[in-house]
């Protein structure tokens, strides 16, 4: 009987790229949430999480320059 | 901020013939692969180039890693005497390539590519094989990174696993 995709990621077979990638460290949990979404979803979240980056960057060393003076 | 869809909106507005390479169509295929740049691959056709000139005159395009002083002019001769270019916008980094290492040229590159609709727009995506034979090309240690997840996408979306 054929697989889910979700099936695949969340048991994946002995021997398969699936296993292979857990086994090298990807969260496989995060694959199935994203093949979830639409690509269009996919990229936006991308550009939102990397300015989200951008700001806590931003404020950490605004934060560090504080205690230095 | 950076705002690379606002880029990528811009070259589908203007019609320009590329491609989605690099970690946003790793991304747009499910990788949870972060990037902060817009990477595309160009034809160098003469009314192409007119096109890329437009889509990005307002967001200033320059030279990355170069002073800004630097004279640069952003036109269609100027991207006519390279294949390559790193550009730093208002809206983040743009990287714009008519030859991508694995692959070959536009034509070659639109070849391996797959269409998804973004934004409205019809727009090339480097597929995942695509992909994977770049990064196997590119060799570096963050490219060859991706490559498990990449390889398990594939198998789970090409049904290569039955």
């Amino acid at each position: 009987m054929k697989r889910s995709i979700e099936e695949k990621l969340l048991n994946p077979k002995p021997g398969s790229k699936v296993a292979a990638a857990k086994e090298f460290g990807i969260d496989l949990t995060l694959l199935i949430r994203n093949l979830r979404l639409t690509p269009e979803e996919r990229l936006n979240e991308n550009q939102q999480a990397v300015n989200d980056l951008i700001i806590m960057n931003q404020q950490m060393k605004k934060s560090r320059s504080k205690k230095g003076n | 901020m950076i705002k690379p869809i606002e880029a990528l909106q811009a070259f589908a507005e203007n019609k320009v013939d590329f491609v989605l390479i690099g970690g946003m169509a790793i991304r747009s295929h499910g990788s949870s692969y972060l990037t902060q740049d817009l990477d595309i691959c160009f034809s160098r056709n003469k009314e192409n180039l007119q096109k890329i000139v437009a889509a990005l005159a307002p967001f200033k395009p320059h030279l990355r890693g170069f002073p800004k002083e630097l004279p640069f002019v952003w036109d269609a001769s100027t991207l006519n005497q390279g294949t390559n270019f790193t550009l730093e916008t208002e809206i983040g980094d743009i990287d714009l390539l008519a030859e991508v290492s694995g692959i070959g040229t536009y034509a070659d590159v639109l070849k391996s590519s797959v269409i998804m609709i973004l934004y409205g727009y019809n727009i090339n995506v480097l597929s995942i094989d695509g992909l994977i034979k770049a990064k196997r090309a590119a060799g570096r240690i963050k490219d060859l990174n991706i490559l498990p997840e990449l390889e398990a996408l594939r198998e789970i979306l090409s049904d290569e696993e039955e």
